[in-house]
């Protein structure tokens, strides 16, 4: 079957798959493809490798996954530190030796290149966007107001009421916009925020349970949304810190982590550029086998009138259930919905 | 497991590399065509005993995945498929005719993609692996969209080329 010829620009086919063709570019490919049976079989040949490669890389994928689930779990540190409790003497003596061992690191290693750390970041933003959901403990280290014109913030008492502590908070992180954050009350009870990736929701101690379409809706009393570092978006927070900051390559010894043999762990240290909003430095310490996150510390990250130093520590990535980003499974059935 | 059903999924084996193109020419997104891969594939087995073994097992498959593809995508309302009734039939005759030859040629496609270095394997990664459009790519690496739809083009190409070069020396080699 032969029809009039029709030209198709080159990608035409690549573009098609990637879904960036426009209507019109849409209606041409197919206008193309049943002008001649050679057309047809040159596309199919085309769809062969593009369908191929999402098995072999899929295929890739999971073989990276099992050579990393045989290695010993390295989070257990952090359980352990959370057992111990967390306290600023502690933090102190931990940071004189991290500042210690980091400067020795730096004296024997030397300063990797901008581009080896950008290329580490590119490792980091790929581990994460493959990880499935991960749950982080969030730790106020600091909070500092600092001055405004030579006067100080109002009291506490006289601002609007207080948001609930993120020191102590959990967040989960899936892919896709979904997240669980469970901050408490002054009273010790929870107050949750979330998104399933289609809704946000807030469930507030008292009245009723809001949701709403705007998926950043209950994001804007976190630190970081503002900067495009949300702590509930890690991806968009990584690839963010390309773009504004300037990133800096370092390798930390094993016992500082207090590691298993064989482990080692990598400092990504981020300082933000000139003019740019955010936290001051962002410090990702991540595995260097693998370039899982273990932990982020972001440094004078602006919150309202606040400056925080403030730490999200991994403490476990088994997969939640598929219910777990939507408000219900929060509380009770019977309390009221509010759609905003 | 009667003879039945292993004589299936024996066929279903050889078959499923064309069929799973095929579904994927229509169904772009990868999550969704892996759904609709599952429902031939259970689709295929039961109905194994109605296929008449005088005419190609490929087209017979075929013929059930457009079965398959047309009420996925009835009950699950998306949006309008690219192709119309007559280039989807093309299409079909396009995809048997593939030869056993040429799906056995992309196995060296594993052997190709790990020559991809650095960013070119990111950039697969997150499209293929993780399932994401250009647009989505372009703000996690710090690219335009329509540089991470080029560069994907590209890689394709040199894999195309490295697949066939790989073919062509272990023919030779015969």
């Amino acid at each position: 079957m032969k029809r009039n010829p029709i030209e198709l620009n080159d990608g035409y086919f690549d573009r098609y798959f990637d879904e960036v063709l426009s209507d019109e570019e849409q209606d041409a490919l197919n206008t193309w493809i049943k002008a001649d049976i050679d057309h047809a079989r040159q596309f199919a040949e085309a769809t062969m490798l593009h369908d191929r490669m999402r098995a072999a890389l899929v295929e890739l994928g999971k073989e990276q996954s099992d050579i990393e689930a045989v290695r010993v779990s390295p989070v257990s540190w952090i359980h352990q530190e959370r057992s111990n409790g967390f306290s600023l003497p502690f933090l102190g003596t931990a940071a004189s030796i991290a500042i210690l061992c980091l400067g020795l690191t730096w004296l024997t290693f030397g300063q990797a290149t901008a581009s080896a750390a950008s290329r580490e970041l590119d490792r980091i933003i790929l581990q994460s966007v493959r990880s499935a959901d991960r749950t982080y403990k969030i730790f106020v280290e600091q909070t500092v107001t600092p001055k405004r014109n030579g006067m100080r913030w109002p009291p506490q008492e006289e601002r609007r009421p207080p948001k609930p502590s993120l020191d102590g908070a959990t967040l989960h992180v899936g892919n896709n916009n979904r997240f669980v954050l469970i901050r408490k009350t002054e009273s010790g009870t929870p107050f949750i925020t979330g998104s399933n990736g289609e809704t946000s929701w807030a469930v507030n101690p008292m009245g009723p349970v809001r949701v709403s379409n705007d998926l950043s809706r209950f994001n804007r009393d976190l630190p970081g949304h503002e900067s495009s570092l949300s702590l509930t978006n890690i991806h968009d927070g990584l690839a963010s810190l390309r773009r504004a900051y300037d990133v800096q390559l370092s390798s930390l010894g094993p016992e500082e982590f207090e590691a298993q043999v064989g482990e080692s762990y990598r400092l990504l240290t981020a300082v933000k550029k000139p003019n740019e909003r955010g936290p001051q430095r962002v410090e990702i310490t991540y595995e260097s086998n693998t370039g899982r996150i273990q932990n982020m510390r972001f440094v004078q990250m602006p919150y309202g009138p606040d400056r925080l130093d403030l730490r999200m520590a991994l403490v476990d990535e088994n997969p939640l259930a598929p219910k777990f980003f939507d408000h219900r499974s929060h509380h009770a059935s019977d309390r009221p919905i509010e759609k905003e | 497991m009667d003879d039945n059903t292993r004589q299936a999924m024996r066929q279903w084996t050889l078959a499923q590399p064309v069929v799973s193109a095929y579904v994927t020419s229509i169904v772009r997104d990868f999550r969704d065509r892996d759904d609709v891969l599952q429902e031939v594939a259970i689709a295929v087995i039961e109905s194994f005993p109605t296929y008449d073994p005088s005419r190609p097992f490929n087209g017979w498959a075929i013929g059930v995945a457009r079965n398959k593809i047309g009420t996925y995508l009835r009950e699950r309302r998306r949006s309008r498929l690219v192709f119309d009734g007559e280039t989807v039939e093309l299409l079909a005759a396009a995809f048997e005719k593939i030869s056993p030859e040429r799906v056995q040629q992309l196995d060296y496609l594993h052997d190709c993609l790990g020559t991809l270095e650095g960013r070119a394997r990111m950039l697969c990664e997150l499209r293929y692996e993780s399932d994401l459009k250009p647009a989505m790519i372009a703000g996690l690496v710090g690219m335009t969209a329509n540089t991470v739809a080029k560069s994907l083009q590209r890689i394709r190409e040199q894999l195309r080329n490295c697949v066939e070069r790989k073919a062509a020396l272990d023919g030779a080699s015969l």
